[in-house]
């Protein structure tokens, strides 16, 4: 009797442990879900189930069902050059942006597509440089070969503050920061840098688990390093590679100090934590449009993660990480 | 001519093929961090040592900036507040990862999609996931705060937990438990798992109870992990801008302080500098430490 009760005791306190660990970790994300979902009205309200569902902070973000743009304050002669067929929609908007006040409009899609082409092409040119380093970390025997290998770990000790100052005065001094495209090639740098080190680690550790024997055959049958690189290592080590891609592309996606310092001049290419950041702290800030924001910036990577979890996880594990 | 000068070209040797070519590879790596890591770590001690100006020519001041540096209360102030950011949220990370290692260590129905779905906080962007803890303590709307006032009465008045720059802190720790437990977790269940049984029955044999079990075989496995895993979390908690900034203001950790310095106000990247090496050879003198009296390397 006393060890079935004693039972019983362990495994509702095991279940309310659990509970309270799917709570904890998931209540933010509901909270952020329950609260875009409301309407103003209702924010006071403890529930997280909205009384009447409200999409309209959604709809607002993405541009759809807005009502049409108001055009009096258009003068006469563009709305009659607007006309013109030959404009393209984008450059028709572009007029169109100068005398239409945008006022607190949040440009969601543009800070979207901001911080995607960042992000994008950030992860892969890590990738893309990682993959030929990785390869030479792994396969091949040179004096010295250590000594980078473990340079390259160092870099997780130091933090973001610490690289700022100097490589924001760098970036002034050599006028990158003047114009919006050397500004945003200063960012895809920084980031691509940031994100080496892992992928470094994790492809190194890749490669390593690709039995030497089908490169050898490849070498006898004539093929130089670089095109068994191409031909064999990548094309076995493509889920690595994805992997590494997303994690890279998550650190980029995340950044916000590097962007909150380098971008301040440049709003238009304002990167997505740059701009929620900006929204929150206007007075505009409603709770509805910043949560609907929240999940819309945290959705993309989420997907990603899952679709990588299983691979990520284990290379989490074995220490391939950067924060 | 073409062929004679084919053969007067010195061949290498296999081994040396593979060295040049092993460098070759690497270098564009090499090449990336050297120029954009290592080199602004020189570049930012080089500017401690002078007022930086962005546009015109830095003035050499000595050690000028180091000594108002230290010599400045809000340092001080700076100091305290990431030691207690530091210890507090490590230790919190760190203890409820064991925990929850311990609990996903243990068969239950659907504890594959358990695992994941508690991987959610780690993997979402800091951005993306503040707002909601705001709103969770905002005093007007929050669930918190309606919990302390209206349902337990703990308190009489509703509060500003963040606004207020004594407990903001508390919101900053919270926040970064809530952030980086995963990472803490996977780190101790992989550990965990590799534990060998026959401890356990050996333990078992000789009367253990459960909580002797983990006093006297799980724990010391899991030393090293353990050890490893703070010395981690102390580098990157110590460093972390983003989730404190972002979350509130009010936390001045060194960071945020430097940050602040550097990028506000009088624009004063010299003496920002300046902080930044004093941050990080506070760092390096507490890994030196760690690394010898914890890990015993």
């Amino acid at each position: 009797m006393v060890v079935r009760q004693r039972n019983i005791f362990r495994t509702t306190g095991f279940v309310l442990l659990l509970l309270f660990i799917i709570v904890f970790s998931l209540f933010p994300f509901v909270q952020m879900l329950s609260t875009s979902l409301k309407y103003p009205r209702d924010w006071g309200n403890p529930s997280l189930i909205p009384e009447r569902i409200n999409t309209g902070a959604y709809r607002e973000l993405l541009g759809i069902g807005l009502p049409e743009p108001d055009m009096s304050s258009v003068p006469e002669s563009v709305r009659n050059l607007l006309e013109e067929s030959d404009l393209t929609p984008e450059q028709r908007e572009r007029i169109l942006a100068d005398y239409i006040d945008t006022g607190d409009v949040f440009p969601f899609p543009r800070y979207f597509r901001n911080s995607l082409l960042l992000s994008a092409i950030a992860a892969f040119l890590s990738v893309f440089v990682a993959v030929f380093g990785a390869y030479s970390f792994s396969r091949l025997q040179y004096k010295g070969r250590g000594y980078v290998q473990r340079g390259v770990l160092l870099v997780y000790m130091f933090g973001g503050i610490l690289l700022l100052i100097p490589l924001y005065k760098v970036a002034v001094q050599i006028g990158l920061l003047s114009t919006p495209t050397g500004t945003f090639i200063a960012l895809l740098v920084v980031y691509m840098v940031q994100t080496l080190p892992v992928s470094l680690y994790m492809l190194g550790n890749y490669f390593r688990t690709i039995p030497f024997s089908i490169e050898e055959a490849a070498l006898i049958d004539g093929l130089t390093r670089l095109q068994t690189i191409r031909r064999i290592i990548v094309p076995l080590s493509i889920g690595a590679i994805a992997t590494v891609y997303i994690y890279s592309f998550m650190i980029a996606w995340n950044e916000y100090l590097f962007a909150s310092v380098f971008l301040k001049s440049f709003k238009e290419i304002y990167t997505l934590p740059l701009g929620l950041r900006a929204l929150f702290v206007s007075k505009n800030a409603i709770w509805d449009r910043i949560m609907s924001a929240s999940m819309l910036t945290a959705l993309p990577v989420i997907a990603m993660f899952m679709a990588v979890q299983k691979r990520l996880v284990g290379g989490l594990s074995a220490g391939g990480v950067k924060e | 001519m073409a062929s004679t000068q084919l053969t007067v070209r010195r061949t290498f040797s296999p081994k040396e093929q593979e060295a040049r070519l092993g460098w070759a590879l690497v270098l564009p790596a090499v090449i990336v961090i050297g120029a954009l890591v290592l080199y602004p770590i020189i570049y930012n001690v080089y500017l401690s040592f002078f007022d930086v100006s962005l546009s015109g020519n830095n003035v050499f001041t000595g050690f000028q900036n180091h000594v108002q540096v230290v010599t400045d209360g809000k340092f001080w102030s700076a100091v305290w507040t990431t030691v207690i950011y530091v210890v507090f949220s490590v230790l919190g990370t760190v203890i409820f990862g064991i925990v929850v290692a311990m609990v996903m260590n243990r068969e239950f129905p659907l504890r594959w999609l358990v695992r994941s779905i508690i991987l959610l906080p780690y993997v979402a962007p800091v951005i993306a996931t503040v707002f909601a803890w705001q709103f969770f303590f905002d005093p007007v709307n929050g669930i918190f705060v309606h919990m302390a006032v209206e349902v337990l009465g703990v308190v009489q008045n509703r509060f500003n937990l963040i606004g207020n720059p004594s407990t903001a802190v508390i919101v900053a720790i919270v926040f970064s438990i809530w952030k980086n437990f995963p990472f803490a977790y996977l780190m101790i269940l992989s550990r965990l798992q590799a534990i060998d049984e026959t401890l356990y029955e050996a333990a078992e044999l000789d009367g253990c109870s459960g909580w002797d079990k983990f006093r006297y075989v799980t724990l010391p496995e899991l030393y090293f992990i353990i050890g490893s895993l703070v010395l981690l979390r102390v580098i990157w908690n110590f460093n972390k801008f983003e989730e404190v900034y972002l979350i509130t203001e009010n936390v001045q950790v060194l960071s945020i302080y430097t940050y602040l310095t550097a990028f506000t106000g009088a624009f004063d990247l010299g003496r920002g500098a300046t902080l930044a090496v004093v941050q990080f050879g506070i760092l390096v003198v507490f890994i030196l430490y760690y690394v010898k009296r914890v890990l015993k390397w």
